[in-house]
């Protein structure tokens, strides 16, 4: 079996090409022209196929003689429409690209974004409710990014009668990917941490990872939508705690209760900001919500669909993460 | 008033909050190469028709005025052809990427008695206005002499320079330096007037991939003369503008809302600087706090866009002057064009 991963020099990306070969599958990396690959230690029979999905012409060929695509690709820094143009135009360019190929299977890293928090109680998981339009547009960036380029997957996989698997991971983390925007506000080394007692729905990159490595040669993953996180999750008081433990910056942290912050960015928003259309995410109610509303996390249907359990239990996470084997670790 | 846009990538933004909140404006159409970049904007801003090819949109939407916010070297086809199909044409600069296209494109839309309109959004900022706003009413007296020094760090991964993706501007003469000439050039024009001669010279400081990263230029015209530069090693980023009048100087940061006069005043002579240095300190405490609000709401530095959009619909509703004419557009284009590189590296570059 041969996979195409998009994004496979990053964070998540070097990890799944690492699951991908030990389960004995032929890695087809796709990376950007100018990336650097030397210090991913990738054996000298995995193939790189160099290209930007916003502007390559030669896509086309990156499908050939590939099973199945593993889309990780998505861009996650810059402005509202450099990711608009980078995660959902590049991937239109893919898949039209992927629909003059025989490939016929295509595994989605899709994100927890997606889901409308606000809408949600108590639990969240897969029948969970999505945005909408036009409730959408008034996300971040990334937010929207991530949505479009679900709809447009899953338009694609219709239309052209792929199998399609949606992997929808919550917060990764991992070495030098340690602090979560779902751990409150940060003011320099000091923290305000809202809802302590929040768990926070996260997966390690290796064991989200392992789930693209699983769901890639697992028949029972065809057609399934998957959350992605490795437990009910940790609490963001303790977790906070580890993270300032392992990565030696210590401070200071302020607890404040998620009731209270998210009545002080309503009043906020209702009375200062109201005509506002420039607010920073934070202070927006909705988007406060996507990041920090307490809510119950599981990965049932993940265990019940393709039988999994992460590899690696929290402490081994840690010490992947924080401690000194990671190098070693983050290199396969 | 049908208004359409094609392209719809990062300015198309500025573009459709501005036309949505304009009155007598009905955004009928949007067309981009990418159907789901289309359509996302379509459902953001209601637009009820989304299209991927321009010609088709132009067949089946019939806009009295069409926006054209694609990368530079597709202007020239589309405006054309917009211009074929009765439209008059709010083109992004700059405009074509040469001289020839934009006579070319002038012929077409004089001929068709269609208008067309290059973004000169900086002219229209508040500054700008306010200062040309004295020099209409008398206060400034002749200008003598313009500055205009954009600092602006072009040479980060994520913009002009990504290795991965080549910036449509780098195609232009000059590089990404290019894609600001139309703003230097347009402000040059509408405070000293069309241009006699010009003297640019292009450099490269620091290694990468853009063919110049400094420009410096002297221009003579027919009211005054200008100094238009470009920086991208000079920090913070910044977009100055002076305007030195035979009564007044006026100081101006476009991309802030700071702006200060100095000129005659009521004072004994030896007490003119301090008068004059605790009215600039209060008056940018005060533009310091407007910049800061600004952040909140409404189109921030891109403020000169609106009022040029709306300027400029206005204009075409009552069938009055336009405030860019096809005069200014060519008066600006001819500058810009003796602004550029006669060669596209650098001479040591070349060797």
């Amino acid at each position: 079996m041969r996979a195409l991963v998009t994004g496979a020099n990053g964070f998540l990306g070097r990890h799944v090409v690492a699951a991908l070969l030990a389960r004995g599958v032929d890695v087809r990396a796709l990376v950007r022209p100018a990336a650097r690959l030397d210090d991913l230690g990738w054996p000298s029979s995995l193939e790189v196929f160099r290209a930007d999905l916003r502007t390559s012409h030669e896509l086309a060929h990156s499908f050939d003689g590939v099973d199945v695509l593993i889309h990780l690709a998505a861009v996650v820094s810059g402005g509202e429409d450099a990711q608009f143009a980078g995660t959902v135009a590049g991937t239109e360019r893919l898949l039209d690209a992927m629909a003059t190929s025989g490939c016929r299977r295509l595994v989605l890293c899709s994100s927890f974004s997606v889901y409308d928090y606000s809408s949600t109680r108590r639990s969240l998981d897969e029948s969970s409710p999505l945005h909408q339009v036009p409730e959408v547009y008034t996300r971040d960036g990334y937010t929207i990014a991530k949505w479009w380029q679900e709809r447009l997957t899953r338009r694609f996989a219709e239309k052209y009668r792929w199998d399609l698997t949606v992997l929808r991971p919550g917060f990764i983390w991992g070495r030098d990917h340690g602090y979560l925007a779902a751990l409150g506000q940060q003011f320099g080394r000091h923290h305000l941490v809202i809802g302590p007692l929040t768990r926070i729905p996260m997966t390690h990159v290796e064991n989200c990872a392992d789930v693209f490595g699983v769901a890639a040669v697992d028949p029972r993953a065809r057609g399934q939508t998957l959350n992605v996180v490795d437990g009910p999750g940790e609490r963001i008081w303790s977790y906070l705690s580890d993270h300032m433990r392992g990565s030696g910056q210590p401070g200071w942290r302020l607890p404040v209760p998620y009731w209270l912050a998210i009545s002080m960015v309503r009043l906020a928003f209702a009375t200062l900001f109201r005509r506002a259309t420039k607010v920073p995410g934070i202070l927006v109610p909705r988007r406060f919500e996507s990041r920090l509303k307490p809510l119950r996390f599981e990965n049932r249907r993940l265990q019940e669909t393709l039988g999994w359990t992460p590899p690696l239990n929290y402490q081994q996470c840690l010490a992947r993460t924080y401690g000194p084997a990671a190098a070693r670790a983050a290199k396969g | 008033m049908k208004a359409a846009l094609i392209g719809a990538g990062q300015i198309a933004r500025q573009h459709l909050t501005c036309m949505k909140g304009l009155p007598g404006v009905e955004l009928v159409a949007i067309c981009d190469l990418s159907p789901a970049t289309a359509e996302a904007a379509a459902e953001r801003y209601g637009i009820p028709a989304w299209f991927t090819d321009h010609r088709a949109m132009l067949e089946k939407a019939r806009p009295d005025v069409v926006h054209v916010t694609t990368p530079p070297t597709s202007h020239f086809k589309l405006a054309m052809d917009s211009f074929e199909a009765g439209a008059h044409v709010i083109v992004e600069k700059p405009a074509t990427s040469t001289f020839e296209e934009l006579e070319t494109l002038v012929r077409r839309a004089q001929a068709a008695e269609r208008h067309l309109v290059e973004d000169y959004n900086y002219v229209f900022n508040h500054a700008p206005q306010q200062i040309l706003q004295r020099i209409r009413s008398g206060q400034f007296g002749a200008v003598t002499h313009v500055e205009v020094l954009i600092c602006l760090d072009i040479l980060g991964p994520s913009g002009f320079a990504d290795p991965n993706s080549p910036h449509p501007a780098l195609t232009l003469a000059g590089g990404a330096i290019a894609d600001f000439l139309p703003h230097l050039a347009s402000l040059a024009h509408f405070f000293i007037g069309p241009h006699r001669t010009a003297q640019a010279v292009w450099a490269k400081r620091k290694p990468s991939l853009l063919p110049f990263d400094e420009f410096r230029a002297l221009v003579d015209a027919e009211r005054g003369t200008a100094a238009l530069s470009f920086s991208s090693g000079s920090q913070p980023d910044a977009f100055w503008l002076r305007v030195y009048g035979e009564q007044m100087q006026a100081t101006a940061n476009i991309f802030e809302t700071r702006l200060t006069f100095d000129g005659p005043r009521n004072v004994p002579k030896p007490l003119r600087p301090f008068f004059s240095g605790l009215e600039e300190g209060k008056t940018i405490r005060r533009a310091a706090v407007k910049t800061l609000l600004r952040k909140f709401k409404g189109p921030g530095a891109y403020e000169g866009l609106w009022e040029l959009l709306t300027r400029t619909y206005r204009s075409l509703a009552d069938r009055s002057s336009l405030p860019v004419t096809a005069s200014d557009v060519l008066a600006v284009n001819r500058l810009v064009e003796a602004l550029k590189p006669r060669e596209q590296r650098p001479r040591e570059q070349r060797s």
